[in-house]
């Protein structure tokens, strides 16, 4: 393997640069830290792009350092990588957008938003990662490029929840750590892709590799938040808007999520995972996260708080539809990965709106506010559908063809845990959306506490008005070439060879 | 193009209409113009198209069945959007209901032309949720109530349809509705799975025991919102059955005798218990139930086998038609006493018998020729009793009549304005009259072959004509009629109820809530009990910092960290790590 492009190096240098210049800068240097901020998130999307449309055309990426003999960096571009690497590349591009009006003249926005470009560059760099060792890299650098921006208001509250958050990361990464060096002495360096290494290893090792799988998978299941390890995503909700959005969305979470995707699909591979029913572990774990974030969210009357214990909830989707065997399955856990992502971002948007603008941020304040504020709800409940699964909104693309993929593996238990999990779901979003939209406001007159043209600041309002149309896109135009479920579905047929 | 039409135009409208002025008028027309596109589709054949940017690749086309349905729909929703221009001309929530109506328009007409699962399911949902708009809108606690009830069935009704479809998908190995009903005759768990369709869908018929929301949800809603909900989205369930129903590939007894019995429960249960209410349109609601009971039997009988799908289906999408037509008509007629005065309130009442007439069956109406399309299938059909159930039709005729007389009473007991006045919803309301008229006494809707099978050598007016099928119609009528008549007239028998419903609208409705009030305080209690128990235990990070910032831990780690800088034990230790490491991995 060797090096035939910087391409991947630059797309990680396009956030880190600006993230390291920002360090440097003055805290009065807005202009100058909006400029850098922007250009590279325009640069990066650009270069994502350009790598994408290199890639369908048949051209390889790869980056290889040797760290020592046997120890290389990798990056190297491959359909799933550039799927995640383009979600985060867009939404860091809104997200960005988002935080400029989000913090407006708050303190600390040099650390703040360096600290945010380096968050993306470690999940760009998950992304890119070619092996398992890189991986490693990145996520762990993501656990401490994340650290302050949960802590970022300073409030006692926040850095507890900081606290909490590297209880959880450091010991996942620990395990990981544990995981990724016995996975090196067992089988020796395992890009992505050669899952005949495991294969050929299985019969000769099972304990040590089955050990090792669910030490990786502890670790990643940290991140991806799932049951028993699900604590530290519901406490560090009280980082900023912008932040729990992209913690949410693509960042830390997803990285989990697409650890564990990257762990069956190209470490693993599929046939030794469902041979050796690690699959029907993680399928149960999925199933059991699913239903119990979702009950959870039920009694939360915190509005972001809700919204956490959802992600709880949606983001096992994504191992669950990993964990059952099939195309269709493994179609609606990739493309979940980016339809989750659009839709929550979404959510966080709008209840970042509404308590920026009136300071609402309990459910049991928000009637009347969809006359308030029709945008910013409007996307709201455009997310809440796809949550729940309703066409045409991306959700039910998902649901769809983890359902379908369920009954083609005759797993029908799945089916009613996303029956259950639709209800519930439709159980702690559609109240919201009544108050919003079918309740009369308690006060007639609220002061605003955010001024401009529309229901609030234009900046604040673009993000969540184009997530909301991402998401509705991604479901009505779902069968178009270039559309998620379209690349999802590549992946999923190349896998199980189609 | 005019596939999307017939879906954008109306959503298109939803986005308009609302940014009208209060005060000023247009919405109708605005609305009528969004039907435009579905009309020509009704009237005029057009090759299906395909469409595979949409979701997951959709087609659209129409069957005569479904252009039967559309017609009626557009009918419906043309009529009722003119209507609530001028009746909720004044209403301070005009827009919001303004746009409502539209998306919910748009989801009607699209889950009738679509060819596709995905993409029927797709518009079901729009209108269904959409819907919640219109039983919500007068936002009075009744209304609120009903819309909830509304909801959480509809939910239910979704998961079951979601369910099937997935199941029904995967048998067919093929996303086009048409491909469905032969795979499920195939299927080994092709039952299991129309069972759940029957579930699914008979939320949105009213069928037993799924019915209970809809005499609350259709009156909550204005006048005209009622119209469309009872005479076309009630269709919707129907439609969806005639999607997954083999008929005529399958003979399921089981299956069959459930939904013509349950039909039948319907038909007569509901009437009767109609009978009770005091509210005109829940009265009409009531009948909705039972005449969606009718069309139920009908479908039941053809999956008893013997009867060609090409028969039976436009023959059930003609009664639909005549009912939604006629049911329309009364929805809309009960905001007419109260604003209708002078010589106008004969014509009133005219349009008013009619619409009865018609869902009773009676003499030279289009239901004397549905009815008669059902009497010739349960005489053709070889299921067991097929003479009862006649028996049963006819019985049901008599009921309906009650039901509906009742109805005119109730409506007769609204005080009228004084003078010769005419609200400006009268002209929507009678141009529905003759549409509805029109067609129905014009089977020339259904296919030729089925009216050959019907009538045999005679011509259609020959039918309707015929004194003896006229006579037989008129005479369960007439006894309904005379004994709503009786009662009303002698003291002693006139029992009816005046001011409050005997029973509560909804009926079972209230036994569920009870029973499911004592199940959750129950749940809440054990929930309550379990977070005290839980609020004792630690959480696992509190264990974490008890640990790290408890002074003995503190201690401790000093001491062994001095333990630790001694070489020798850390040669020690780490020479012990690998050796366990090595063997462990050899």
């Amino acid at each position: 393997m060797e090096t035939t492009s910087f391409l991947p190096v630059l797309i990680l240098i396009s956030s880190l640069v600006p993230g390291l210049m920002i360090l440097l800068l003055r805290e009065e240097q807005v202009a100058l830290r909006t400029s850098l901020n922007l250009f590279g998130a325009v640069a990066k999307v650009g270069l994502v792009a350009w790598a994408f449309v290199g890639y369908v055309r048949g051209e390889a990426y790869d980056f290889i350092f040797s760290l020592a003999p046997d120890l290389t960096f990798a990056l190297r571009l491959d359909k799933l990588g550039l799927l995640f690497a383009a979600l985060s590349s867009v939404l860091w591009l809104i997200t960005t957008l988002y935080a400029i009006g989000y913090l407006e003249k708050g303190p600390h926005q040099n650390r703040f938003f360096a600290f945010f470009s380096l968050c993306v560059t470690a999940s760009t760099g998950i992304a890119l990662s070619g092996n398992v060792i890189t991986f490693f890299i990145f996520y762990e650098f993501l656990t401490l490029s994340t650290y302050p921006l949960v802590v970022h208001k300073g409030t006692d509250e926040a850095v507890a929840a900081g606290r909490t958050y590297l209880w959880y990361t450091i010991g996942g990464g620990t395990v990981l750590f544990l995981g990724v060096v016995g996975l090196y002495v067992v089988a020796g360096p395992i890009y992505f892709g050669q899952t005949e290494i495991i294969a050929g290893l299985i019969s000769e090792f099972p304990t040590q590799l089955t050990i090792l799988f669910f030490l990786i998978l502890a670790g990643l299941g940290v991140k991806a938040a799932i049951f028993p390890l699900h604590g530290w995503l519901p406490i560090s909700m009280v980082a900023p808007a912008p932040v729990s959005a992209l913690l949410h969305a693509v960042a830390v979470v997803k990285a989990g999520a697409f650890g564990i995707v990257r762990l069956v699909y190209d470490v693993f591979g599929v046939g030794v995972a469902e041979e050796m029913n690690y699959l029907a572990v993680l399928a149960v774990f999925a199933a059991f996260t699913i239903i119990y974030g979702s009950v959870r969210a039920l009694y939360q009357n915190d509005f972001k708080k809700r919204l956490a214990f959802s992600t709880v909830s949606q983001i096992s989707y994504i191992a669950l539809g990993v964990a059952i065997p099939g195309a269709l399955s493994s179609t609606g856990a990739i493309v979940h990965l980016v339809h989750q992502g659009i839709m929550k971002i979404t959510m966080f948007f709008a209840a970042g709106n509404v308590a920026e603008t009136y300071g609402y941020k309990k459910i049991s304040e928000l009637n009347g506010i969809g006359r308030r504020m029709p945008l910013t709800m409007g996307a709201f409940t455009i997310a809440v559908f796809g949550m729940i699964g309703l066409p045409p909104v991306a959700g039910f693309i998902s649901k769809w063809y983890l359902g379908l993929g369920a009954v083609e593996a005759g797993s029908y238990w799945v089916i009613l845990v996303l029956l259950a999990s639709s209800a519930m779901n439709a159980a702690y979003f559609l109240p919201i959306v009544y108050r919003a939209w079918f309740c009369e406001p308690e006060h007639e007159v609220v002061p605003r506490l955010r001024s401009g043209r529309f229901e609030t600041q234009v900046l604040l309002l673009i993000p969540v008005v184009v997530t909301a149309i991402l998401s509705l896109a991604a479901g009505v135009f779902a069968a178009v070439a270039g559309s998620p479920l379209s690349i999802a579905r590549d992946i999923a047929e190349k896998l199980y060879l189609l | 193009m005019i596939w999307f039409l017939t879906i954008v135009l109306p959503l298109l409208a939803a986005v308009i209409t609302p940014f009208i002025p209060a005060g000023r008028r247009g919405s109708g027309l605005v609305f009528v113009a969004a039907t435009l596109p579905a009309l020509w589709l009704g009237l005029v054949e057009v090759s299906g198209v395909s469409a595979q940017w949409f979701l997951l690749g959709s087609y659209f086309s129409l069957d005569t069945p479904r252009r039967i349905i559309l017609l009626l729909t557009v009918i419906l929703w043309a009529t009722a959007g003119l209507f609530a221009d001028s009746y909720l001309k004044d209403d301070a929530r005009r827009g919001e209901f303004a746009f409502y109506f539209g998306v919910t328009m748009a989801g009607n007409f699209g889950l009738l032309i679509s060819a596709e699962v995905t993409a029927f399911y797709t518009f079901f949902a729009l209108m269904t949720f959409a819907s919640y708009g219109l039983v919500i809108h007068s936002r009075t606690p009744d209304a609120r109530r009903a819309a909830r009830i509304y909801l959480v069935m509809a939910i239910i009704g979704e998961l079951f349809l979601i369910t099937a479809l997935y199941l029904a998908v995967q048998s067919a190995g093929s996303f086009l509705l048409a491909d469905i009903p032969p795979a499920l005759a195939e299927a080994s768990n092709g039952r299991f799975i129309f069972l759940l369709g029957l579930i699914g869908f008979g939320v949105k018929v009213g069928a037993i025991p799924l019915y209970f929301w809809l005499p609350l949800a259709h009156p909550a809603a204005p006048a005209p919102a009622s119209a469309v909900l009872s005479g076309a989205m009630i269709k919707a369930g129907l439609v969806g059955w005639m999607h997954l129903a083999p008929v005529g590939l399958v003979e399921w007894p089981s299956i069959s005798l459930l939904m013509v019995s349950l039909g039948f429960a319907a038909a007569l249960g509901a009437a009767i218990y109609g009978l009770t209410q005091v509210d005109p349109k829940t009265n009409l609601a009531y009948s909705s139930i039972s005449q969606m009971g009718v069309m139920t039997v009908f479908l039941g009988i053809g999956l008893y086998g013997g009867i060609p799908a090409a028969l039976l289906l436009p023959a059930i999408a003609l009664y639909a038609f005549n009912h939604g037509t006629a049911k329309a008509l009364l929805f809309m007629g009960t905001a007419l006493p109260a604003k209708v005065g002078g010589s106008w309130r004969i014509l009133m009442w005219v349009g008013l018998g009619l619409g009865v007439l018609a869902i009773a069956g009676g003499p030279l109406t289009g239901g004397l020729w549905t009815k008669y399309l059902v009497k010739t299938f349960l005489g053709e059909t070889s299921l067991p009793g097929a003479q009862t159930f006649l028996l049963l039709l006819t019985l049901s005729a008599v009921t309906t009549t009650l039901l509906l007389s009742r109805f005119l009473h109730l409506l007769s007991r609204i005080k009228a304005p004084s003078g010769n006045v005419a609200p400006a919803f009268l002209l929507p309301w009678i141009l529905l009259l003759l549409a509805g008229g029109w067609w129905t006494m014009s089977p020339a809707l259904l296919p030729v072959e089925l009216l050959n099978h019907i009538l045999g050598e005679k011509g259609i007016l020959a039918f309707f004509l015929n004194m003896l099928t006229n006579w037989g119609a008129l005479w369960p009528i007439t006894i309904g009629v005379v004994i709503m008549a009786f009662t009303l007239q002698v003291t002693s028998l006139n029992w009816w109820p005046t001011k409050n419903p005997l029973l509560p609208p909804g009926d079972f409705i209230h036994i569920i809530l009870l029973v499911g009030d004592r199940v959750a305080k129950l749940f809440r209690k054990g929930i309550s009990l379990l977070e005290s128990g839980m609020k004792s235990l630690h959480s696992p990070e509190k264990i974490f910092y008890r640990i790290s910032d408890s002074k003995r831990t503190s201690q401790i780690s000093a001491s062994a960290e001095s333990l630790l800088r001694r070489w020798e034990f850390v040669g020690i230790g780490f020479f012990i790590f690998f050796l366990t490491l090595f063997l462990f991995l050899r």
